[in-house]
């Protein structure tokens, strides 16, 4: 076959399938799909989610279990979502040897429910003493934190105000509630509770919100020549957080979902491609050989049609504890029975073909009459079945994944719905938790089913006519 | 003429037919014999033709002749060396001195095969030409052997964008590639449009006194047969029934058989019909 | 010879197929008649048209063909209006039938004849199953075939059998008018000669009126009473068995030249003549007569003007600048 046949070939192929209604959506749904890959940093707050999805440091931040921002929408009770504040005043005084910094950033807040946590980043050299305080929208500026660092070449400072100012919240709350209620525990208030409430009576116990602009002062003394506090921002962990809410491990379930498009994609694919690759050549060999090795081989392919596919997988997998690849290798090993059948009936009418006799007549080795003239005719089925295989290949690395047995260097859709499972979201309602993965599945498998039926239904009458 | 280049001795192929469970018990095999102990010899530079209803077993003992199907028993001498039973690289090289020409030329070129790569493929199976290059030219100089001409434009075609003439002069000039010794024409004109059909066995012809080719010419019609062949060996039920020189068979038929199938030819004079003609 | 003996009538057909590589004038402004009880041969090289005009008579020309233009009076009615449900129901099957070419390999290879047949029936009358089954066995009987043969596979019969099935098939519903398109074709001699001897007879025995389409001069002589030659879209030469086979032999020179191409069994000659090219491609045919590329009697009116079908004499007809005496 020369490129031009196949560009001529493709381009009725495509004549056809466009008029094919489903098949189409199903292409633009892998479009999707494939896009998500490559614009993955620029679609979540969490691009290393891939990498580091078992890292609790890298998700430290997030709210625990929290839902996606949109729930807001639809309640009256407004939660702050997490947020990472960037933008900020900056000055710097000189006071003989020792600098003054001051950063001021303005944190906008309309909502009814505080965040969760605030908390400061920056990158500290040298010793510097970080002072952090909060001016509200009623003008009264609590001092929370003051932090100094011990010295250093270098080191990332993180401060919660969740943590770190415990006291100083509690006691900038409990100046206005009546004294009776002293004996309100202080570890049982959360500042920002305090902090982003109405400074009135009440509120250490039923707070009313106090929306507006406040401003979070960081001030830092810089006693050295060469200190500085850099890449400074706060994070807010939110009561509600990300487009799809966060897990009990403070993940955020967009970044992961999103991150296991690639994996899907690749294990579909991959399994899909192997495994049919394998079945058409082992279903045209068969074919073609005919005779006794053409019922052993057959033989061969029953022993492995009447494997239980899922509970050997789960056996290997339990015994192995494979990687990614292993498991794609393994699930290719079972996975190419699908097309035997078919291709070895279709082998059979090809090679009754009066131009594969000729071939064989001018002495054609048996290898060339297989992949040169028998494989080549095969090619469009091939196509049309390995898309009906991708699905299940990804169903399965999902089901194995459910059972805590995937790869767990990487993030999947099985792996998510895995954890949401063990980490109880089905009894305590986290539905952000296990709907996204399991839709995401259910989805992609659509996707290639759609395009596999296409491609499908037009390739069959052309088969039947041959 | 001279010694012969073929010789068939007591050929025979009989394909077994499924049982049913009764006969399996008894132990009964069936056979369909579909040629049954049939010898005959091609000398060197014949044109011999093998003539018969369909089903009488033409194609198979071309296919025999071919080393397609394995002789249930009998002997076939090419070129005095026993070919009857040979191992791979033995039967390669005999491939590459007998050639054939299918009956359909709709079938029996793979669709996706440009001309060009038909012709090359027997080229490249038996590893003749070093370079494309020179696999090219021998590719060119065979379509100008069967009158493709200018080769250019042919050589890019795939077989639905040839004519049905087109195509079997294609088939012919893939088995002039290797320079064979001997063809194996199998119907070669049948299923081509009659004002064509002359121009193929023309060249078909043409090209054999050319190149000093043999040719086993089969088929069905008697009228191309006369005027194709030298000696006509008419086939019955798997045995040859009337071996004799072309016009010797059709104008003093003695076989009844050959009586009835020169009755059964057709021919272009009013008046014939309605005479109701005698057929088997 | 008055209109009424006439059971089909064609004027002025035009059928166009729509390409993506431009119009195919597949038949082109073709007329001719059939008269009751004749068989009326149409011969050609293949591609000049001849499955289109019958497919056309049929009113069966596949996508993206259409009729452009003409009448079709089957027993002085036309049926060119006709809505596809009208013909399905009252002219196809009923008044005429067709044997399609290559209709033999067509046959469903996991169908018994019988549902075959079945099928054809019910798709074209409402009958039930017993009748239908008895008028199957009839019709199979007739065409020369045991009753057992419905219960076999198309892939167990042999090609006279299976072209027998196909004739049988098209005879169901008692139609006057049989078009069998190259019915012989593909078919060995001895076959051959069965089909036609089968045709024949059942011409006689059921009255029908048959036209017979192949590329076989040969054939027509045996068959056609009267002959229709077709080239590139036209029609070349109308006469009856007599004017071409006979003594006069044919006047149109693409006929002479499809004559002579014909091997003859009983005379042996040298070199068989042939017609050196192909038939042209008919999205763009030649000016003038068509056949003037390939003529050897060419003259030069031939390469500009498009000679008339005119009578030479009775029932003899013919387009061609040579013959043409004002
Ligand atoms: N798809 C195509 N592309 C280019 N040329 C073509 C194509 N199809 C046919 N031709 C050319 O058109 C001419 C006529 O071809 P066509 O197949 O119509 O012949 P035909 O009348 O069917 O022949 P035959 O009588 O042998 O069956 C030939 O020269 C052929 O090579
Ligand atoms: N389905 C089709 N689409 C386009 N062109 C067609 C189709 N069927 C036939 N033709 C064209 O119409 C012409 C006549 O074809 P056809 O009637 O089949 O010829 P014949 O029966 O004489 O062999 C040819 O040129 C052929 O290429
Ligand atoms: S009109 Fe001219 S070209 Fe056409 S057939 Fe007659 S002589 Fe030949
Ligand atoms: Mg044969
Ligand atoms: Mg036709």
């Amino acid at each position: 076959m020369k490129w031009i046949d196949i560009k001529a070939g493709f381009r009725d192929f495509w004549d056809e399938f466009k008029r094919v209604r489903f098949g189409l959506f199903g292409l633009i749904l892998l479009f999707i799909f494939i896009l998500t890959v490559f614009i993955n940093p620029y679609i979540v707050p969490f691009p290393e989610a891939s990498s580091r999805w078992r890292d609790i440091t890298y998700w430290e931040d997030n709210p625990v279990s929290a839902p996606p921002v949109w729930v807001n929408w639809f309640s009256s009770t407004k939660r702050a979502p997490s947020l990472i504040l960037k933008e900020h005043d900056f000055s710097e005084e000189k006071m003989g040897k020792i600098k003054l910094a001051r950063a001021v950033f303005e944190y906008e807040y309309p909502y009814d429910l505080p965040p969760l946590d605030v908390i400061f980043h920056g990158y500290a050299k040298g010793s510097p003493v970080i002072m952090l305080s909060i001016e509200r929208p009623d003008g009264q500026i609590v001092e929370l934190v003051r932090r100094p660092i011990s010295k250093s070449d270098g080191k990332d400072v993180r401060v919660s105000i969740g943590k770190d100012s415990r006291i100083e919240s509690y006691n900038f709350g409990v100046k206005y509630e009546k004294p009776e209620s002293n004996r309100i525990e202080r570890e049982m208030v959360k500042p920002t509770s305090i902090l982003f409430s109405e400074a009135k009576e009440g509120i250490l116990v039923h707070p009313a919100p106090l929306k507006g602009v406040y401003k979070l002062i960081i001030e830092i003394i810089l006693p050295a020549e060469n200190d500085a506090v850099e890449d400074i921002y706060f994070t807010f962990s939110g009561g509600v957080s990300g487009w799809l809410g966060t897990d009990s491990s403070k993940r955020d379930i967009w970044s992961g979902v999103v991150a296991g498009v690639k994996w899907a994609l690749l294990i579909g694919l991959l399994t899909a491609f192997t495994a049919v690759s394998i079945g058409v050549i082992y279903g045209v060999i068969s074919a073609y050989l005919g005779g006794w090795k053409d019922s052993l081989m057959q033989r061969i392919f029953e022993l492995f049609i009447g494997v239980p596919l899922l509970p050997v997988l789960i056996v290997m997998s339990a015994i192995f504890k494979p990687n990614i690849w292993i498991m794609i290798l393994m699930m290719s090993c079972f996975f190419w029975v699908g097309p035997v059948k078919t291709v070895r009936s279709m082998g059979l009418q090809i090679k009754e073909e009066t131009y594969i006799e000729a071939a064989r007549a001018f002495g054609a080795s048996s290898s060339r009459i297989i992949f040169k003239h028998m494989i080549p005719l095969l090619i469009p089925y091939s196509f049309a079945s390995m898309a009906l295989y991708v699905p299940s290949a990804i169903v399965y690395e999902a089901s194995i994944s459910l059972l805590g047995l995937g790869d767990s260097t990487i993030v999947t859709w099985g792996q998510i719905l895995h954890d949401a499972l063990t980490g109880g979201a089905v009894i305590n309602g986290l539905w952000w938790w296990v709907i996204p993965p399991g839709l995401f599945i259910a989805l992609m498998g659509m996707t290639f089913a759609f395009i596999g039926f296409a491609m499908d239904k037009i390739l069959h009458p052309k088969l039947r006519t041959r | 003429m001279s010694e012969p280049i073929l010789k068939i001795e007591n050929l025979k192929e009989w394909f077994p037919v499924r049982r049913t469970i009764a006969q399996l018990l008894k132990g009964e095999q069936i056979w369909v014999k579909a040629v049954d102990g049939i010898t005959f010899d091609i000398n060197q530079g014949e044109i011999f033709g093998l003539v018969g209803e369909s089903g009488c077993g033409k194609t198979t003992t071309g296919k025999l002749l071919m080393k397609l199907l394995e002789p249930t028993d009998g002997k076939i001498m090419f070129k005095g060396k026993d070919v009857t039973h040979l191992e791979a690289n033995k039967l390669k090289e005999y491939r590459r001195n007998v050639q054939m020409v299918f009956q359909d030329p709709y079938a029996s070129m793979n669709p996706r095969f440009r001309a060009q790569d038909v012709l090359e493929e027997p080229l490249i199976i038996h590893q003749v030409g070093e370079t494309r290059a020179e696999r090219e030219k021998i590719v060119r100089r065979s379509l100008e052997e069967v009158r493709l001409i200018p080769p250019e434009e042919f050589m890019g075609r795939f077989p639905h964008m040839l004519s049905g003439g087109q195509r079997q002069r294609v088939a012919t000039a893939r088995t002039l590639v290797l320079s064979p010794s001997m063809i194996v024409a199998d119907e070669p004109v049948s299923m081509i449009d009659l004002s064509t059909r002359a121009e193929i066995l023309h060249m078909m012809k043409t090209v054999q006194r050319e190149l000093g080719l043999t040719y086993l010419y089969i088929t069905h019609d008697l009228s191309t047969a006369r005027y194709f062949t030298d000696r006509i060996a008419v086939m019955y039920l798997g045995k040859i029934v009337e071996l004799a020189s072309a016009d010797e068979v059709i104008d003093n038929a003695l076989h009844p058989y050959t009586k009835a199938l020169i009755a059964a030819v057709c021919e272009p004079v009013s008046g014939k019909s309605n005479t109701g003609r005698s057929y088997l | 010879m008055t209109d009424t003996d006439n059971v089909l009538k064609v004027e002025n057909l035009k059928i166009n197929f729509f390409t993506r590589k431009g119009t195919v004038y597949a038949v082109d402004d073709i007329s001719f008649t059939l008269k009751k009880g004749e068989t009326l041969g149409l011969v050609g090289e293949s591609g000049c048209g001849k499955t289109t005009t019958v497919l056309g008579l049929m009113k069966m020309v596949p996508t993206p063909g259409e009729i452009t233009g003409g009448r079709i009076l089957i027993g002085g009615k036309d049926i060119v209006p006709l809505s596809e449900d009208e013909m399905r129901k009252k002219v196809r099957w009923g008044k005429a039938s067709m044997v399609f070419q290559g209709a033999m390999n067509c046959l469903t290879p996991v169908y018994t004849i019988e549902k075959q047949m079945m099928e054809t029936i019910q798709e074209h009358k409402q009958m039930e199953y017993f009748k239908a089954k008895n008028i199957i066995i009839n019709y199979l009987n007739l065409v020369g075939l045991p009753e057992e043969i419905i219960r076999r596979y198309p892939h167990e019969l042999s090609g006279g059998m299976k072209q027998r099935v196909v004739i049988a098939t098209a005879l169901f519903l008692e139609p006057k008018i049989v078009i069998c398109d190259e019915p012989t074709t593909a078919l060995d001699v001895v076959v051959q000669a069965q089909i036609i001897n089968l045709i024949k007879r059942l011409k006689k025995k059921l009255g029908l009126s048959v036209i017979f389409i192949t590329h076989d001069l040969a054939t027509e002589a045996e068959v056609a009473d009267r002959l229709l030659v077709m080239y590139a879209g036209k029609l070349a030469e109308i006469g009856t068995n007599e004017q071409i086979y006979g003594k006069g032999g044919p006047i149109h020179p693409y006929t002479k030249k499809l004559l002579k191409a014909t091997p003859r069994l009983h005379e042996k000659v040298e070199e068989l003549s042939f017609i050196p090219g192909t038939p042209p491609d008919l999205v763009d045919p030649p000016s003038g007569c068509r056949f003037h590329p390939r003529c050897s009697e060419v003259m030069e009116r031939c390469k500009k003007d498009e000679p008339p079908l005119i009578k030479v004499e009775p029932e003899h007809w013919i387009a061609c600048w040579r013959n043409h005496h004002e």
